[in-house]
């Protein structure tokens, strides 16, 4: 589930339904395409494994219940999804006083270490690093850009900025992270 | 002269195009060593996390999977529902007769509030003519022989009006034949009328009193702008056309109150006839008696008596005379009440036009009243809905920008 890149399948509207409605089948298309992708942002801004699984419970439940509300102009199930899940981890940083958890951050180097090569590992500590180097705010929009795969406009949408808004702060994300990944490799290198 | 380019819009050029070339190299458009590496550092983001747990994965299949048969199940059994319902016409019959009732409730609603925020003073009600205080008083306290009797019968025989359209009941007719019985009858009547009908109407009271053999004897009228009007007629009518006449004046504008009175005279008018009769009796043994008077003293005093004998048969005359006149005509006091609400009686087209355009404004009251309550509330409550989003919007974002 995790992994699938780019998204493999759209929950395009069937012919009788109205667009923008999310039927049963559509739904479970939708958790199928989502369910992964969303833990795995909810786990990497909270970093709290039960944390994110509420996160996720809660943003599917949110969705089906509203599912009958769901504008197709306002953006696809998959942003409204991320969207509630942005939310509710904001809701959830909020309680726990801002602070996200780095419980995760052995048993991700065990779980990857494994059964993957020398030089991705190096990278992706290199990349978890940068990644931890960023202010929430700019990594939250990062996660957001890479877990949700959600375009400039749904991404402002689930971040309630305007389009150019949210560019600029995308742009600004990520040139950030890979300035600071660069700095890792020379420190390393150094 | 240097034209410098505006440094924003081109910083923003060269992020748009930055950001053209991220979607195409993450959506796979864009090849080449850049394109792979934002997939790269995205699979790379991606990995970080850990997968998701195999057993919460299945937890939340299963609850999603149970409120999915729920809902399910509630929407066939509200489809099952619904066919029932259209299946059967009474059933069909039934929703309708609901809906008509729920529209009828709301219509009665309407209406009765209408008829609660009309002003008192101006409610346009029309007494009903068996309500009113119509009666034959026959007999009020009459001396006269025979008189108390009848008086009693003509009371117990008081005989309330018709129902709308006011039609005034026939008088009630004493034990006596009516031609051997002296009887004086007079009434009263109030309409009501709209103000600037009233002049109309009272000249149409006094046009029917000259039609029927009558008169006005008196009248006033007094028309006020924002006040009260009213006008107020005395009028001599035969005795032998009261009924019809009084009718007539029914039908010129609503009738407020109504009330006739009847007095026997029969004894007042015996009387008087019988001190004509006796009067003349004398006068004609005086005459006899004058006619065999031999002496001078005899015949001064016969004459000085025959004198007396006819003045008092010329004031008995007219004593009979005015207890005939009495009999033969009845006295008709009719007040017109300027009533802002009133119109002519026969007009229901227009009065129906008048009473749904009332309707309507009254509705349109209430409705205003309601919006005047719940358009602020609806305000009040919007704008509350929408500082509790901006505010939880706000502490969501410190909860970014804190850490």
């Amino acid at each position: 589930m995790r992994g699938q890149a780019p998204r493999a399948q759209q929950t395009e509207p069937k012919g009788e339904e109205p667009e923008g409605s999310l039927d049963e089948g559509r739904f479970e298309l939708l958790f199928r395409e989502c369910a992964g992708d969303l833990h795995g942002y909810a786990i990497s801004l909270l970093g709290d494994r039960s944390a994110a699984e509420d996160v996720t419970a809660l943003a599917f439940e949110r969705l089906y219940s509203s599912r009958a509300k769901l504008d197709a102009r306002r953006g696809t199930p998959r942003a409204w999804l991320f969207a509630i899940a942005r939310n509710a981890c904001l809701d959830e940083l909020r309680r726990r006083g801002r602070r996200p958890q780095d419980e995760l951050r052995d048993e991700l180097i065990q779980d990857r270490g494994a059964c993957e090569a020398f030089e991705q590992l190096e990278r992706r500590a290199t990349v978890r690093s940068a990644l931890s180097a960023l202010p929430l705010r700019e990594r939250e929009i990062v996660l957001l850009k890479f877990h949700g795969q959600l375009s400039n406009a749904e991404l402002a949408r689930a971040l309630g900025v305007s389009t150019s808004n949210a560019a600029t702060r995308l742009h600004r994300a990520l040139t950030k992270l890979r300035l600071q990944s660069a700095d890792i490799d020379c420190q390393e290198v150094a | 002269m240097r034209i410098l380019p505006f440094p924003e819009g081109q910083h923003d050029a060269v992020e748009d195009r930055w950001l053209s070339e991220l979607e195409a190299a993450l959506s796979g458009e864009r090849g080449g060593p850049d394109g792979e590496s934002w997939r790269e550092l995205r699979e790379d983001v991606r990995a970080l996390a850990p997968p998701i747990a195999p057993e919460f994965d299945q937890r939340l299949r299963e609850e999603l999977l149970r409120r999915s048969e729920r809902s399910q199940i509630g929407r066939s059994e509200g489809r099952r529902a619904r066919g029932l319902l259209h299946l059967t016409t009474a059933s069909t019959a039934v929703s309708r007769l609901r809906v008509g009732g729920a529209v009828a409730a709301v219509a009665a609603a309407v209406v009765v509030l209408a008829v609660a925020l009309l002003p008192e003073g101006r409610t346009p009600v029309r007494v009903p003519a068996n309500s009113s205080p119509v009666g034959v008083s026959a007999g009020r306290g009459v001396a006269t022989s025979g008189s108390s009797a009848s008086a009693e019968k003509g009371a117990a025989v008081a005989a309330p009006a018709a129902s709308a359209p006011p039609v005034f009941a026939p008088l009630a007719t004493p034990a006596a034949p009516a031609a051997q019985r002296r009887q004086q009858r007079s009434a009263s009547v109030s309409l009501s009328a709209a103000p600037a009908m009233l002049q109309t109407v009272s000249d149409s009271i006094a046009r029917l009193a000259e039609r029927s053999g009558g008169f006005v004897q008196s009248s006033h009228v007094q028309i006020q702008r924002g006040s009260s009007s009213e006008a107020t007629l005395t009028l001599s009518l035969p005795s032998a056309r009261l009924d019809a006449a009084l009718a007539a004046i029914g039908r010129l504008a609503p009738v407020l109150d109504e009330s006739r009175s009847l007095q026997d005279i029969t004894g007042a008018f015996d009387a008087a006839h019988q001190r004509l009769a006796d009067a003349l009796a004398e006068r004609d043994a005086l005459l006899r008696a004058l006619a065999k008077a031999s002496t001078e003293a005899q015949i001064a005093g016969l004459r000085e008596r025959l004198s007396h004998v006819r003045r008092t048969i010329a004031a008995e005359q007219s004593s009979l005379r005015a207890v005939t006149t009495q009999a033969s005509t009845s006295e008709v006091e009719v007040s017109v009440i300027g009533n802002a609400t009133a119109s002519a009686e026969g007009l229901t087209l227009h009065r129906g036009l008048k009473d749904a355009g009332h309707v309507l404004l009254v509705a349109l009251v209430a409705l205003l009243i309601a919006g005047a309550v719940l358009v602020p509330l609806a305000i009040l409550c919007a704008a509350l809905f929408i500082a509790r989003r901006l505010w939880l919007r706000h502490v969501r974002e410190r909860a970014l920008g804190g850490a």
